[in-house]
């Protein structure tokens, strides 16, 4: 967004952007609890099961843990798309908008 | 009967027993081992989410509700699944999943989704569609196969089938 754009529309960038770093700070913290590593090993590009070695109990768990937190239903379909960290944050904010 | 007739007849019920056999070893082999297949058929019933009625689920499942009890006091047992009373209706049970229940369930799913993933993906989006058609007509054909024993008197069925086969062949 440029610095052209209306404060409304700036204050709702502002506002995405704040709740997907929540969003991104939840899932964080469920990954290093399951993984053991340090937050700052983990960022929105890793891959869950090449770089993070999930395998498919792993990711049930997650996708169950942030149903719960969030309230959301996540299905397969749309989890068959989720390849990396980011991409687990974007779906949690899609089901959450 | 036809050659044909005798090869769809003998694949019809070995791909029942293999698919029977593939999710028992699926699940023997699994994370929850615990579990029967008619346990994790029960899991799939309740489903992940809401809270279900015992009368519901036994409906789906095609099962009394006193069968129901005896599976779910060894799944409550079992850790799989929270059972209790209705607050407003206390007549009424309500059964829903732990959080290890929709961890069997949804593994499990996802065993039935490869598993018709593998099935359909060599096919084009047009034999895809035909496929399914014919897999529909099956299905619906057996469906109406149990309705009748479940309707009628099984000896007058049996005689109106031969009936009808010898109007047919006259």
């Amino acid at each position: 967004m440029g610095d052209n754009a209306e404060p409304r529309e700036r204050n709702l960038a502002e506002e995405e952007l704040d709740r997907k770093d929540r969003i991104f700070e939840d899932v964080l913290k469920l990954l290093v609890e399951e993984l053991g590593i340090s937050p700052t090993d983990i960022t929105p590009d890793l891959r869950i099961m090449e770089d993070l070695a999930f395998d498919s109990l792993q990711i049930y768990q997650l996708v169950i843990d942030l149903e719960e937190a969030y309230d959301i239903r996540m299905p397969d379909e749309v989890l068959d798309t989720v390849v990396t960290v980011g991409d687990v944050v974007d779906l949690v904010y899609k089901f959450t908008s | 009967m036809t050659l044909e007739e005798q090869e769809l007849a003998a694949s019809l019920v070995r791909i029942f027993e293999n698919v029977v056999l593939a999710e028992e070893k699926s699940i023997q082999k699994g994370y929850f081992s615990d579990l029967s297949i008619a346990e994790m058929h029960t899991l799939d019933a309740i489903g992940p989410y809401e809270a279900r009625t015992m009368s519901e689920t036994a409906q789906d499942l095609g099962i009394t509700t006193g069968t129901l009890t005896v599976s779910i006091d060894r799944l409550v047992k079992k850790g799989y699944v929270n059972r209790k009373r209705d607050e407003n209706d206390r007549r009424i049970v309500r059964i829903s999943l732990t959080r290890n229940g929709k961890l069997a369930a949804r593994l499990h799913g996802k065993f039935h989704a490869v598993l018709a993933r593998h099935i359909l993906e060599p096919y084009s989006e047009e034999e895809k569609a035909l496929i399914l058609k014919m897999v529909r007509e099956v299905d619906s054909y057996m469906e109406t196969q149990v309705e009748r024993y479940n309707n009628e008197d099984y000896r007058k069925t049996a005689k109106e089938v031969a009936r009808d086969t010898r109007k047919r062949e006259e």
